[in-house]
């Protein structure tokens, strides 16, 4: 015992006139051999009302200082420059620890005095120093696992409040990664809430998740080909996770139409599956979304889609007889097909302008369009708006949008938030199971659809609504991207849970990573694959976590 | 926190109390010490010595060769040095003490000593370190009265404290004549007690195998410790100097051809990674000699780069050659890390000696924690003068 207590010495902090400690750093020299990591967290004395009282603190940075005022005087010190120089003496020097402070356990924040032995905090002293232990255990989701430099680990809880609400919601992920690290964690973590939600609750809680890339998403009810290493059956373990798939009879996948008639357009074919596909009344509502990306300068296309979808909604007369696409591009009231000439004019708006809207209409659901916009649905193609009308908790619904095009995959992304906020809102009144409490939306690449632009789009505005006002409503959105500085702030800025794995130096210079301090943006530059920082509403600083790899099959490339 | 000198207070509000003191601007003036302050030294206690005519050298050398060629031998080919001691000094006057009609400085010194191990891999270690903090005052006829100092003795001090009359004979304060030259005098005597002090704690680990070098010379240790040492085999001690004098002059035979060479001279020809002869000093106590550590071309001036190095000699013997050439080869092996940019005598430093120097120095109490218990009674209004 002794033994261990003595191991976890790791040195004393340090209070220098040039380097003071205070309420919210402090620094300490490391005793030689041990090894200390950025993200390591340690525990020192502290004085107390009564007793004594620990405060925790996470290492940001390490220096190494020498006693040589210059390199000149270390290159002199190596006999001018001789390589194989070797002194009897060696420089003396430390490396010295720049600690920011997380927590006192008697909530003294009084600067940590100088010469006061530094150890590694333990399990409980790291759950201490997060604030987790004043999480209540039924709120408690894993969400990680917190590695130190001494072979210590601890489960990094979030608090189910700070995710779902109704303290505060939304997890965004960002960071180049790669090779699926952000989907996996989003994944991983969606299971860890699910599994730790009890039963009775779990039924209250849908899930909708958009494939966006490859198949990544379309096996997520079968198992891994690759047995579980040890190291990752600990992980699971220490998880209190069970490391399976999600249960098929939950899972929901739907696929987009393709050109091949009854045909899926993805990159694999689940076992069980529903196709989707717009027709124009499934769709007439949505048009604004196809149009997302449209410049549209003086909102005259703007203009054209709502007299068309009020038209459509209200049975206008010159409506009367649109019923498809081909019915709205090559019909009345846009187009005059007995003189084959496009109209010159209709409610005010020029004819160039309808020639406008027409051209890209054309090109998005005729010429250039990966299947999924049909005339007339068959039975077998589903509404997506109409089935997520019918979603029920306790399920988990995939929707494919790999292989579409990117107007496509913005129309079905806003049908699928559209429908979600419409059914939290104002739920049909033919629904006669309860509506899931909370609805999960997990979606990669949100940089495409809410970009971090000043003008904003229909689309762009639905990611907002959600962000800033999901929560009330129960819509939690598990958001992922490259470059959080893509997205547009208030989106991220509405997110309680921010997740960061690798990403470049220009990149967290950028506004939108302020929340970071710069000793721990450095440490961004340096994050290995399957290394993310998290960073959650109850913690007092971000910390450094790993997880385990996906349970379900995924596309091997 | 309180302040670690708080115990001296009572005793300085006696003092202030006792006597008139016109205290110092500031509370305190740190005396600084003279940059060759070795040198100085090392010409006060070798007074009378300004020709050396002899060698402690065996087989005694050819007086028309005296250097000899001493190639660098690293720590992992011969670990020979292993102790280092070093002292240091940070003095401040505090005021002028009047009483009756003497006048007289009032000085605390703050001393120190350390000893420092080297391990096999060459990392030091701090064996030992020693610290005083000394009230230096004038008794008697130049200073304070019998009865003040009887009291000032009788109060309560910390163990690490003491009052010390710097009228007191020795080598140092002896030759000084100015009251505050000859507190500072005392104070650096009295470093160098303790210097010697720490040398009795490596007594059972030295050997032909394990030396220790003190910076600076080897006359200030006492008599009680050559006694000891005559006893020994060897005292496995040397003094390295960095700094020394530079009259002296050296001259091997009677004959008025034969040329008088001043050290100057003798250094300037002295090439790098050799040593001079061992010379006798001290009425054949310690033999000495020189040891160019550095290349000319990598220093700005012939005298840099040498060090002396002084060897006690306890039953009068001869210096073997071969201990003086395995010492001299040991010794420029340490010439690196240097305090290049820190210490102006960088070229001849070595660096376990200038670690110890900044262990003491780092434990000194700072300014501010002496002058918070330094605190005089106010004076009163145009005084007794």
């Amino acid at each position: 015992m002794r033994e261990l207590e003595n191991t976890q010495k790791i040195g004393k902090t340090s209070a220098t006139e040039r380097d003071p400690n205070t309420s919210d750093k402090f620094m300490f020299w490391l005793t030689p051999r041990v090894i200390v990591n950025p993200f390591d967290i340690v525990e020192v004395e502290q004085v107390s009302h009564e007793g004594k009282s620990k405060t925790y603190g996470l290492v940001t940075t390490l220096e190494h200082r020498t006693d040589s005022p210059t390199h000149l005087a270390n290159f002199i010190s190596s006999n001018f420059g001789e390589l194989t120089e070797e002194p009897n003496t060696p420089r003396q020097g430390t490396t010295i620890a720049h600690v920011n402070v997380l927590s006192n356990d008697e909530e003294i924040y009084m600067p940590v005095p100088s010469e006061k032995i530094v150890k590694f905090a333990d399990e409980e002293g790291i759950q201490k120093a997060l604030g987790i232990d004043t999480m209540d255990p039924k709120d408690r989701i894993p969400a990680g696992l917190i590695k130190m430099s001494n072979g210590v680990s601890a489960v990094a809880y979030v608090d189910r409040r700070y995710i779902l609400g109704p303290e505060s919601a939304h997890i965004n992920i960002s960071g180049i990664s790669g090779l699926a690290t952000k989907t996996s964690y989003a994944m991983f973590l969606i299971q860890s809430i699910l599994q730790k939600t009890p039963p009775e609750e779990k039924s209250k809680i849908a899930v909708i998740l958009l494939n966006v890339k490859h198949g990544d998403l379309l096996m997520i009810d079968q198992r891994r080909d690759k047995d579980f290493t040890v190291e990752e059956m600990e992980m699971w373990e220490k998880l209190e996770l069970e490391p399976k798939p999600f249960d098929s009879d939950i899972v929901h996948y739907y696929l987009p139409k393709s050109h091949q008639l009854g045909r899926p357009n993805s990159f694999i074919e689940p076992n069980f599956y529903k196709i989707y596909a717009y027709d124009l009344d499934s769709c007439a509502d949505k048009l604004d979304l196809l149009f997302a990306q449209v410049p549209d300068t003086y909102f005259t296309l703007e203009s054209i889609i709502s007299e068309i979808k009020e038209g459509i909604r209200n049975n206008e007369q010159d409506f009367k007889n649109v019923r498809s696409w081909d019915n709205l591009l090559n019909g009345p009231p846009l187009f005059d097909p007995k003189s084959g000439k496009a109209i010159s004019d209709w409610r005010g708006i020029r004819g160039s302008s309808i020639g406008v809207f027409r051209r890209h209409m054309r090109r998005m659901v005729k010429t250039n369009h990966s299947g999924i916009f049909v005339n007339s649905r068959a039975s077998r193609e589903e509404s997506l708006s109409e089935e997520f009308l019918k979603i029920k908790g306790g399920h988990v619904y995939v929707v494919d949008i790999a292989k579409l095009y990117e107007h496509e995959q913005m129309l079905v992304f806003g049908d699928l938030l559209k429908t979600t906020y419409s059914l939290k809102a104002e739920p049909p009144e033919d629904r006669e199971e309860p509506v899931p409490e909370k609805i999960i939306f997990f979606v990669d690449e949100l940089n495409k659809y809410a970009p971090a632009r000043e003008r904003t789009s229909p689309l762009t505005d639905l990611v907002l609504e959600i962000a800033e006002r999901g929560r009330s409503l129960g819509v939690i959105l598990i958001s992922a991207q490259q470059f959080m500085s893509a997205v547009h702030p208030r989106v991220t800025g509405n997110c309680a849970t921010k997740v960061i794995g690798k990403s470049g130096s220009a990149e967290i210079m950028e506004p939108d990573y302020r929340f970071l301090e710069n000793e721990i943006k450095s440490n961004i530059t340096r994050l290995t694959k399957g290394e993310l920082l998290l960073s959650h509403a109850v913690y007092r600083q971000p910390v450094k976590i790993v997880f385990p790899r996906p349970t379900f099959k995924q596309q091997e490339f | 926190m309180p302040n670690p000198l708080g115990e001296i207070i009572p005793l300085l509000e006696l003092l202030g109390t006792e006597i008139n003191i016109l205290p110092a601007i500031g509370g305190a003036v740190e005396e600084l010490s003279h940059p060759d302050q070795e040198e100085i030294e090392d010409a006060t206690i070798d007074k009378g010595e300004s020709t050396i005519t002899e060698f402690a050298e065996l087989p005694e050398p050819d007086p028309s060769n005296i250097y000899r060629s001493t190639p660098i031998l690293s720590r992992k080919q011969k670990h020979l040095f292993r102790f280092f001691i070093d002292g240091s000094i940070r003095t401040y006057f505090l005021g002028t003490g009047i009483e009756a009609n003497r006048s007289f400085p009032i000085e605390l010194s703050q001393i120190g000593a350390a000893v420092v191990s080297r391990e096999d891999d060459g990392q030091p270690k701090i064996l030992l370190h020693r610290s005083k903090v000394l009230l230096l005052l004038p008794r008697q006829n130049q200073g304070i009265s019998d009865t003040l100092w009887e009291e000032l003795r009788k109060l309560p001090k910390p163990e690490n404290f003491e009052i010390v009359d710097f009228t007191l004979p020795d080598p140092l304060s002896d030759v000084k004549s100015e009251p505050r030259d000859k507190a500072g005098a005392k104070g650096r005597a009295e470093m160098h007690r303790l210097e010697i002090d720490l040398i009795k704690a490596t007594d059972d680990y030295r050997n032909n195998d394990s030396w220790l070098i003190l910076d600076g010379s080897v006359r200030f240790i006492e008599q009680e410790i050559w006694d000891y040492w005559r006893e020994k085999e060897s005292p496995y001690v040397i003094g390295v100097a960095k700094s020394f004098r530079k009259d002296l002059y050296f001259q091997f035979s009677k004959r008025m051809s034969s040329r008088r060479k001043d050290i100057t001279a003798l250094l300037a020809g002295l090439p790098y990674a050799h040593r001079t002869a061992v010379f006798n000093s001290d009425s054949n106590r310690i033999g000495f000699w020189y040891v160019r550590i550095r290349e000319q071309k990598e220093v700005d001036y012939p005298l840099m780069g040498v060090v002396k190095v002084e060897i006690p000699r306890p039953k009068m013997e001869l210096i073997p050659s071969d201990l003086a050439d395995l010492i001299s080869s040991c010794l420029i092996a340490e010439r690196n890390v240097t305090p290049y940019g820190l210490d102006r005598r960088w070229h001849c430093s070595l660096y376990p000696i200038y670690i110890a120097e900044q262990v003491i120095k780092n434990r000194f109490y700072s300014k501010e924690v002496l002058m918070g218990c330094i605190k005089w009674p106010r004076t009163k209004r145009g005084g007794n003068i």
